[in-house]
């Protein structure tokens, strides 16, 4: 008994050691992070426009939101549909870039450094800039159309059009998503490639039967990220398009920082915050609750 | 247990620093207003403005002059673009850090007035410097809470030699809106498929305010009250709807596509479009657009009210709880009735408010800023008053420019897009009162 206590006190210790070297992060998640989302909350049930004091509306902004607001019902669509999109894109591709840069060849680091480069400056203004120039009516895209005598449209200011140009700069964007993906190839046993080789399984099949299963954690994982990263998109639409023209690209993340930031609804921008973070909750659990039944784990033992 | 106790007082004093930091600085911003006088008789202005580089420069050049001149006042200068400078001042008012001077614009001048956060400078003793009129225009309930700093205005241009190429009547200086959509037609039968005499702004709303205002029938929020004239609304979009039809004005997308006074994609300076508006603070860059060619000015189309407008349109205003604010006014008068200071300033504010100052850079103006004197003369004549969307219609203007849109791409009816704007526009009436 003696000994145990002892032993639980060494727990202890080891625990402060543990707070004191991540007390500057620590400070900074509960003054800058935590303080933040608890005012948040509170704002979320008031009406605040910074130049006056809020004043409590209850569940006001909740009922208006959901009860009258036309543009609420509207970027939800979008973005779902962005979502439902730009995600499976966004991972198709970037498997395949991996699994093409996973062989062996002279020269390849150079490659990967090559594809990879685009993503360190993907998400950045600059890019979203060069992105509207290149879909403009007189862009790159429209020249090269010319060539083959096909008259271009405005690709960035045509609402059929607009949001599939914002998938494509999103799913262009797929370095990070990639170099996981590669880190995961790579950890995948030569071995089973080859016995299945000697079975005489084909390429399609041991993509199917190896690659995919023994991937699966990754995909996972860049599914959920790729999922919240997407429901936050905010950039390239407030660059390129501005939600217009006619809303067709106006992204739920856009609208909450209108409210915000242009009408001065602070409240209710709040609000938006409070049900976007609900809405990525739900669906990243129902993603973990659906990984049961296509996640292969090797440490479990198999299946 | 030895190696416990640092630990836990690193911890500790860790957490009490922290806290006396955090605390010391709450209390700073809370107790001392942002001028606290660092001597009694030093004074330090924090002065805001928004605007573009050369702005930037002539006025830090002569906020030094004054700091020269005046012994003991000193300035903490801000300044950013007009997008960030909006988003920024009501977060230093949530803060009540304000800046002892900031510019302010006539479209968000109201809603800071109405909670009391600019002083009262009716009693500054402003004649000779700025015409009487000028300041009983831009008083809001019969007091000055903005210092007029220049003239500005909205008429038009078009490029002469691109009109008389293809044998179009020129337009005239106070021509009727029917005269205009005349222009318009005429020119359609005489241009190639790829030029355009106007453009279809039926998604700005101001540009449909023009047109009802014109006609007499107030703004759209007059007096707070929601005032869209549906006949004439309809009758407005019905003829545009028909000049799309037709090919008269740029296809939806094509129009999307322009972003005014960008050289890239603006449809003037293009030469897609031959005529458009333009206001007076714009012309330097308007004149860029289009180098070679030869730009003339016209009136707006007016109507039995007149047309556009010719107002000043920015200002600087002073925060009511400044500590400062018989300095702030003694700067401000000097800052737009200085001689020195107007020539380092020239026009980086538009055309000078105060005649004098005007007349002594007039032979160095450039062809841009001499476009704006034109400008300026051909909106006077026949101009109304400038009328801004009241504070709580943000909503209503962004939904005008998407609903608008949605017609331009058949997406909605003009009736659907109506009734939107019916109901959007009752919200902002009932936010304002």
């Amino acid at each position: 008994m003696f000994g145990k206590k002892i032993g639980a006190k060494r727990k202890y210790e080891h625990n402060v050691a543990g707070y004191v070297f991540i007390s500057p992060w620590l400070l900074g998640f509960l003054l800058l992070t935590l303080w933040p989302i608890i005012q948040s909350f509170y704002l979320s049930f008031t009406q605040y426009s910074l130049l006056d004091s809020p004043t409590w509306v209850g569940t006001g902004n909740y009922e208006a939101i959901f009860q009258k607001d036309r543009l609420f019902v509207k970027s939800l669509v979008v973005t779902f549909t962005f979502v439902l999109f730009a995600v499976p894109i966004k991972l198709f591709f970037s498997l395949m870039v991996a699994m093409l840069l996973n062989r062996d060849l002279k020269g390849m680091s150079l490659y990967r450094t090559l594809i990879y480069f685009p993503s360190l400056i993907g998400g950045s203004i600059a890019v979203a800039a060069l992105w509207r120039n290149m879909f403009g009516l007189d862009g790159y895209i429209n020249h090269i159309l010319s060539w083959f005598s096909i008259e271009g449209i405005g690709w960035v200011s045509n609402p059929k059009t607009a949001l599939s140009t914002l998938i494509l700069l999103s799913a262009w964007q797929f370095g990070s998503t990639m170099v996981i993906f590669l880190a995961g190839l790579k950890q995948i046993p030569r071995d089973l490639y080859e016995s299945a080789s000697v079975d005489g399984a084909g390429l399609f099949r041991k993509f199917y039967n190896i690659t995919i299963p023994m991937l699966s954690p990754v995909i996972f994982f860049n599914l959920v990220l790729g999922i919240i990263n997407a429901f936050q998109m905010f950039t390239s639409a407030f660059v390129i398009t501005a939600g217009g023209p006619a809303n067709s690209t106006y992204m739920y993340v856009l609208f909450l920082y209108e409210k915000a930031f242009k009408q001065f609804q602070m409240g209710y921008a709040s609000a938006l915050g409070w049900i976007l973070l609900l809405i990525i909750g739900v669906l990243t659990l129902i993603n973990f609750v659906a990984s049961k039944y296509w996640v292969h784990y090797e440490s479990d033992g198999g299946k | 247990m030895k190696t416990a106790k640092p630990w836990l007082k690193m911890l500790t004093t860790g957490i009490l620093a922290s806290a006396l930091v955090i605390s010391g600085c709450s209390s700073s911003k809370s107790s001392e207003s942002p001028n606290t006088p660092a001597a009694a008789s030093e004074k330090n202005l924090k002065i805001m403005w928004w605007g573009s580089d050369g702005r930037h420069e002539a006025t830090n050049k002569v906020l030094d002059l004054y700091t020269s001149k005046n012994e003991g006042i000193k300035f903490t200068p801000e300044f950013t673009a007009w997008d960030g400078y909006w988003s920024k001042l009501p977060t230093l008012s949530a803060s009540r850090t304000l800046p002892d001077v900031m510019q302010m614009d006539a479209a968000y001048i109201e809603s800071y007035v109405k909670r009391g956060l600019l002083a009262d400078l009716s009693d500054l003793d402003l004649s000779g410097i700025v015409d009487e009129s000028v300041l009983e225009n831009v008083k809001i309930d019969g007091k000055l809470y903005g210092i007029p700093l220049s003239y500005n205005g909205q008429a038009m241009v078009y490029d002469k030699a691109g009109l008389e190429q293809y044998g179009i009547t020129l337009p005239q200086n106070n021509w009727t809106w029917e005269d205009f959509f005349n222009f318009a037609r005429e020119a359609r039968t005489k241009l190639p498929n790829d030029k355009y005499p106007i453009d279809d702004l039926r998604n700005i709303w101001e540009w449909y305010q023009f047109y009802q205002t014109s006609k007499g029938l107030g703004p759209i929020f007059k007096d707070g009250k929601f005032n869209l004239d549906k006949d004439t609304w309809m009758e407005f979009n019905n003829i545009y709807a028909e000049f799309s039809e037709k090919g008269i004005v740029p296809k939806a997308d094509l129009q999307l596509s322009s972003k005014e006074n960008d050289p890239q994609t603006d449809t003037f300076a293009k030469g897609r479009v031959l005529l458009r508006g333009s206001s007076v603070g714009s012309a330097t860059a308007v004149e860029a657009l289009l180098p070679n060619g030869d730009i003339q000015v016209n009136s707006y189309p007016i109507g039995t009210a007149g047309g556009g407008w010719a107002q000043s349109t920015i200002f600087f205003s002073i925060n009511a709880e400044s500590k400062s604010i018989e300095e702030a006014k003694q700067f401000l008068k000097w800052f737009i009735s200085d001689q020195e200071a107007g020539k380092i300033l020239g026009t980086t504010r538009g055309i000078p408010i105060n005649s004098e100052v005007l007349g002594s850079i007039e032979s160095t103006l450039t062809s841009g800023e001499k476009l704006g004197i034109q400008l300026l003369d051909a909106a006077k004549t026949n101009a109304l008053p400038f009328y801004p969307a009241p504070a709580g219609a943000e909503d209503f203007t962004a939904t005008y420019k998407s609903e608008l849109e949605s017609v331009m791409f058949g997406q909605i009816t003009l009736e659907q897009a109506y009734e939107t704007l019916v109901e959007k526009g009752k919200v902002a009436e009932s936010n304002n009162s």
